[in-house]
């Protein structure tokens, strides 16, 4: 279970050179608080620039807030960053691969600093291999992977240690249909199993199919919450994209 | 508990060594330095013995070389000729460098009267290349100035002992070692400058290359300690740059041993004993370069500023050492530091002196201690916010 509770983080406000004015700070997140259950699939929605990345670069740990926690299965992630991370799967937004390694020795890696080992962490690495259906790509190098593959690299080795809580920042950006589908499976399947899935979109579609409940961030605040029903019908339209759209555009009436 | 927290660490190690050794175009560089020292201190010395051995003719322009054929005659035999007899290849050479002797009308005169006789000798005695001609010429005619001298005491039936009321006996207490000590000032430099440059290509690539390449990020948000994290990069830096070393070392002690030293009357060993002693001295030294460099490597914005930045630090070891020299009455914190304190000592075992173990234990504690704290540093710093911001 993820747990954010009245977050707030600025950027800036400090001087620049010696005699530089101040700058005006950027309020990423404006006292941001939601739940992510488990066995449940929550999506996060926002226009650029809403906060959503500074709220889970917050979770992981590697941005402080500046008021307000966050805590994953109730372990706070500024008192016992370590252990918190140990229960999270994290598919940033950014993120590289280590080049002159193949797929596996870097599944293998992550595998090892989570603490698996021996024939477990063997047996891991094959089933997330497998899951992703990218078998014959493990035993490359990483170099010259394309964008679909690369974004199948770094889901395995954030999944091979079947975390009780995954976090994936736009996680469908560019994978083919095939992979999204994959994807969708296999978060679906892990849902079952009652782990916590937190996941932010573009794309409207995949959050109505996929999500159990929606969570509309506009301006570092929470601007909306509910399943995809819910959410359609407080804004009255029918389709998830117009009942965003209108979310984010007004703030009478729709208060969360 | 442990074992786990060993199991990550050989994880994050072996990653690390991983990728390093299959950076061909890394590895190469870290290498070159063990290569081009043993090059360079076998040519280097080869010059120096030709140099110190060889007497080649020396072409003087004389004037009035008619008016003392004896004298001549002297000097011809020291392989100092007349510049009308300079072959053509080498006329514009010693055109150039203008020796130029001249003798009074009056030599002959003179030298019956029994007077001093004033010859010149002019040439540019700032340029290298006349030093060893000026002082053979010198030599050779006070040689022949001397023998004039004797004789004529001796005609006078005076004791030619006289002269000499005192006879200094020069002791040299160096030990044959100490002969060789411009190689051995190279191998130290070439040593510290190998422990500095073997790592950094190494320790950039698996700090700001990294950075640059998103995925110090994603190691960032894993369950993993910071001190970690960097201490297994020092690690792996500093493992390549001790390989470095020892290469360094077994291959000049191996191009050395192809120099016959003796013909300058000097002799260079490394023995099991100095280059334990050496190892000993310059592990410290790789972690602390690679500490260094990958603390400069993390501050800095991309790759190209790292490497910028980094390449000022490999003037460390070759400015220090050299400073040093300058510095007659070192003071004793120079002992103690790395670096300055490294090289000291290396300078005694070069010499052969007694090596004082306590004070290159003391050296090597202070290096590791100074390197501890910028692994603290950099593990501190890659908790803040702000490096985690100049990803992004």
């Amino acid at each position: 279970m993820i747990e954010v509770t009245n977050l707030r983080k600025s950027f800036g406000g400090a001087k620049k050179g010696l005699f530089g004015k101040k700058d005006k700070p950027v309020i990423a997140l404006d006292g941001l608080s939601f739940t992510a259950n488990d066995g449940e699939i929550t999506g996060i929605l926002g226009p650029n620039g809403a906060g959503k990345t500074t709220c889970l670069r917050t979770l992981y740990g590697l941005l402080k807030a500046d008021e307000g926690s966050a805590t994953i299965d109730g372990i706070n992630v500024v008192d016992n960053p370590l252990a918190a991370r140990a229960r999270l799967g994290i598919f940033p937004d950014k993120f590289g691969l280590y080049e002159r390694l193949t797929a596996y020795e870097q599944i293998d890696y992550f595998a090892s600093i989570h603490g698996l080992q021996g024939q477990a962490k063997h047996q891991a690495i094959e089933a997330v291999i497998n899951d992703l259906e990218m078998a014959e790509l493990a035993h490359r190098k990483t170099l010259g992977f394309s964008q679909g593959q690369r974004m199948k690299v770094t889901l395995a080795q954030a999944l091979v240690h079947q975390p009780k809580n995954f976090v994936l920042d736009e996680p469908t950006r560019g994978l083919d249909v095939m992979s999204t589908r994959i994807l969708r499976r296999y978060l679906a399947r892990f849902k079952e199993k009652g782990h916590c899935i937190l996941f932010s979109s573009h794309v409207m579609q995949e959050v109505a199919a996929l999500c159990d409940r929606v969570i509309i961030v506009a301006d570092g605040k929470l601007a909306a919450q509910g399943t995809p029903q819910e959410l359609c019908e407080l804004a009255g339209e029918t389709q998830l994209e117009e009942a965003f759209v209108k979310i984010i555009g007004s703030d009478e009436g729709v208060a969360a | 508990m442990i074992s786990a927290s060993l199991n990550q660490f050989k994880a994050l190690l072996g990653k690390e060594l991983k990728e390093a050794f299959r950076d061909k175009r890394a590895m190469m560089l870290a290498m070159t330095m063990a290569v081009m020292a043993p090059v360079m201190i076998f040519a280097m010395s080869k010059v120096m013995i030709k140099e110190a051995v060889e007497t080649p003719a020396i072409y003087l322009k004389i004037s009035g070389a008619e008016y003392a054929p004896k004298l001549i005659k002297a000097l011809n035999k020291e392989n100092i000729l007349l510049f009308r007899d300079v072959p053509v290849a080498k006329r514009s050479v010693w055109d150039e460098r203008e020796l130029t002797l001249t003798i009074p009308e009056t030599f002959n005169q003179d030298m019956l009267d029994g007077k001093t006789i004033d010859i010149y000798l002019s040439a540019d005695y700032s340029e290298k290349a006349n030093l060893s001609p000026i002082r053979r010429i010198k030599t050779t005619i006070n040689h022949y100035a001397r023998g004039i001298g004797y004789k004529r005491l001796l005609v006078r039936g005076i004791d030619v002992k006289l002269l000499q009321a005192i006879n200094v006996i020069e002791q040299d207490r160096s030990l044959p070692n100490s002969n060789a000590m411009i190689i051995s000032m190279m191998l130290g430099l070439y040593l510290l400058m190998a422990a500095f440059m073997s790592g950094l290509p190494v320790a950039i690539d698996s700090s700001a290359g990294e950075r640059e390449r998103n995925v110090l990020e994603m190691l960032l948000c894993q369950p993993v300690s910071t001190v970690k994290i960097v201490f297994a990069k020092l690690c792996c830096a500093s493992i390549i740059a001790c390989t470095g070393v020892i290469l360094t070392l077994s291959l000049t002690s191996f191009s050395v041993s192809f120099i016959d030293l003796t013909k300058i009357g000097a002799s260079f060993s490394l023995d099991a004993f100095t280059v334990a002693a050496l190892l000993l001295l310059l592990f410290p030294i790789c972690f602390f370069a690679s500490a260094l460099q990958l603390f400069v490597a993390f501050q800095s914005k991309n790759f190209k500023e790292a490497q910028s930045m980094v390449s000022m630090i490999i003037m460390l070891p070759a400015m220090i050492p050299v400073i040093m020299m300058f510095v007659d009455d070192k003071p004793n914190w120079l002992k103690w530091l790395p670096i300055s304190g490294q090289s000291l000592i290396m300078e005694d075992l070069f010499k052969g002196l007694p090596v004082s173990w306590s004070l290159l234990g003391f050296t090597g504690f202070v290096t590791i201690a100074i390197t501890a704290l910028l692994v603290l540093l950099m593990a501190k710093k890659l908790r803040s916010e702000t490096v985690v911001l100049a990803l992004s």
